[in-house]
């Protein structure tokens, strides 16, 4: 592999950014809620952002709680605008589909509770890929 | 797949409009930068992870130094959040010198941002001048404080130095001398047809992605969000009536203009506070003790947030700083840059959002 | 020492370019060197023109306390100036690490541990005008006959 002339790896500088505070309070809050660990997020934060924007999460991540109040029952529950608006861990388009198929198990028939728990599964998934 | 992306043009980190080393790396098409990317790294001096476990009096001033432009308010803010911790009062005589102070340092700090930003575009001639203007700032805030930058002037119960009645004569002299100038160069700036050039229309941030950015002060302000101001939540900037300045264009040119507006304004807030100047003492003495608080307060720059956790002795057990400048460089650089159309309009965007690096990393 | 040398020593002294660089300070050194821009301090009456260009620059000014970013990319820049040249440290940051060399700390100071330093300002920041006399004594005895004894 060519290696790019002025370009460092910046993992290490990634990482003490995630290790303050309220990062990792925000870190540890996103992996129990999608059910994944919490050292598997890091790494995935620090292989697909930017280091401005991982020193603003905690601050997006606020803020798209608070828009959130505002959503639809379904988008709400798996907080479709936090984690790709503000917390940018999926493709909107992926989400939307996500979304899209909690709602038909929704109108099937299927509990709230469960279909919410087979989207964040699906979340689950394109983040562990 | 169709080649969407030309070439990858990196700006900096040592760049000759910046002050501070920060990369960004543009993805252009042709001269047409269709997202940017920014490597910090250059300014981490693990500020909160010093901070841990040493007692109040040694974190005052690492406080300071978190940021040298905006000293004052970092001072501020850590103080007024230990206050609130143990429920110290203070005096209305320091209540409001704290106003003075601040705002003398706000207007410094905006001086300075203009003068970046003139001097980005190439207009030396203002930037000259302005940068003239922020040397009499400097000599009012010198001789309130004893220092030029990092005064440490705020304590716990009060403040420092008490303000001479010669103080304030010289004080009230030099804000009239000050105001007129900045009138003068407001005019000059927004009615000059090459910075009109330069400046509308160009970098817009929307209302709707600086909400989302959680973008906060001038920046803000100049896309039209107003209640952001955290001014308008304490209680001394409330009594003496204050209301936010706010624009709605977006634009480079609209971010300036706030910062021209709020100088004047922090004018009339100064000769407020030195029209309602009661005597009296200037500390009222308290010691700081346990607990835990998040504490905002306004900026230069925008909304500063400490979140500290003390002790009984006053030792900072857990504290974490959230700086204006990392939401505004974030808006910057991921939604104005986004659809600018040349690579000199790159540099004098970012500065336009007056980027703090230091801050940014701590 | 010839005539010619002479002109050039007299040449020197008076048009000393400076490029600045911020290795991690806290940011209240950089507008104090900022502020010798200002028609106040005019530094340019000295005939010293603040470009903050490395490879045209003679006096390369250091602010902070060398954070991990710059290794390599500092020495790197310093190769870049032409001789003849120097580094002033700005500040007690680069000198010291002043408050910011503490436990759990990221820097590493001081920086004459990484590039050579000619001259060093204390002061927390220093005042504009000390600054200004700094880059005024150093340039012109390091510059001095350079041709003869330098290289």
């Amino acid at each position: 592999m060519k290696e790019a002339l002025y370009e460092k790896d910046l993992t290490a500088m990634k990482f003490t950014i995630l290790e303050s505070r309220r990062h990792d309070r925000m870190v540890r809050e996103i992996a129990a809620d999608l059910g994944i660990p919490h050292l598997l997020l890091r790494r995935y934060l620090m292989e697909n952002l930017d280091m401005l924007l991982l020193e603003n999460l905690p601050a997006r991540y606020e803020q798209g709680k608070k828009f959130q109040e505002g959503l639809p029952e379904v988008e709400r529950a798996l907080s479709s605008h936090l984690y790709t608006r503000a917390v940018p861990l999926i493709n909107e388009r992926v989400m939307d589909a996500i979304v899209a198929a909690t709602k038909e198990r929704v109108a099937a028939g299927i509990p709230l509770s469960e279909a919410v728990s087979a989207g964040k599964a699906m979340v689950r998934q394109v983040i562990l890929r | 797949m169709k080649r969407t992306v030309d070439v990858s043009i990196p700006v900096g980190p040592v760049h000759p409009c910046w002050k501070e080393p920060a990369r960004v790396k543009c993805e252009t098409r042709g001269e047409y930068v269709v997202s940017a990317e920014v490597e910090l790294g250059y300014m981490k001096k693990g500020i909160e992870r010093i901070m841990k476990g040493r007692p109040w009096q040694e974190v005052m001033f690492l406080a300071e130094r978190v940021c040298g432009i905006c000293s004052v308010i970092h001072n501020m803010v850590f103080i007024e959040a230990l206050e609130h911790i143990s429920g110290i009062e203070v005096p209305r005589r320091a209540a409001l010198l704290r106003v003075i102070v601040n705002e003398l340092d706000r207007m410094q700090s905006h001086i300075l941002a203009n003068f970046s930003y003139c001097y980005t575009i190439e207009h030396e001639t203002l930037a000259m001048y302005l940068l003239d203007v922020r040397e009499k700032v400097m000599d009012q805030l010198e001789r309130i404080t004893g220092a030029r930058v990092t005064c440490a002037y705020i304590v716990p119960g009060g403040v420092r130095f008490d303000l001479r009645p010669e103080d304030a004569q010289a004080l009230r002299l030099s804000l009239s001398a000050i105001e007129q100038e900045v009138t003068r160069y407001t005019d000059m700036f927004s009615g000059g047809p090459l910075i009109a050039l330069r400046s509308k229309g160009i970098g817009i941030l929307t209302k709707e992605a600086a909400r989302e950015a959680y973008a906060v002060g001038p920046t803000a302000r100049a896309s039209g969000l107003g209640d952001i101001d955290r001014r308008l939540r304490h209680p001394t900037y409330q009594s003496l009536g204050f209301s936010p300045v706010v624009r709605t264009e977006g634009d480079n040119y609209a971010r300036i203009m706030v910062r021209f507006q709020e100088i004047v304004q922090s004018i009339g807030l100064i000769r407020k506070c030195l029209d309602e100047l009661p005597a009296g003492p200037i500390r009222g003495g308290g010691i700081p003790g346990a607990g835990e608080i998040a504490y905002s307060g306004e900026a230069p720059r925008g909304e500063l947030t400490y979140f500290v956790k003390t002790d009984s002795a006053g030792r900072v057990l857990e504290i974490s700083i959230q700086t204006p400048s990392i939401m505004n460089i974030e808006a910057c650089c991921h939604y104005m840059l986004k659809g600018v159309s040349s690579m000199a309009d790159v540099t004098s965007t970012f500065v336009s959002s007056d980027p703090c690096i230091a801050c940014t990393e701590r | 020492m010839t005539f010619l040398q002479k002109i050039k020593n007299f040449v020197r002294s008076r048009s000393i370019h400076v490029a600045y660089v911020d290795v991690g300070s806290c940011n209240g050194c950089d507008i104090e060197v900022l502020a010798c821009l200002s028609p106040r301090y005019d530094i340019e009456q000295y005939g010293i023109f603040v470009h903050n260009n490395p490879r045209e620059a003679d006096i390369l000014l250091v602010i902070g306390a060398y954070t991990p970013g710059w290794e390599e990319k500092l020495r790197g820049l310093w190769e870049k100036i032409p001789p003849p040249k120097a580094a002033i440290a700005i500040g007690n940051c680069p000198i010291s690490g002043c408050l910011f060399a503490r436990p759990h700390t990221l820097v590493d100071p001081p920086v004459a541990k990484h590039i050579p330093i000619a001259a060093q300002v204390p002061g927390c920041p220093p005042r504009p005008t000390e600054i200004l006399s700094a880059i005024l004594s150093v340039a012109p005895t390091v510059f001095a006959d350079y041709e003869v004894n330098g290289k």
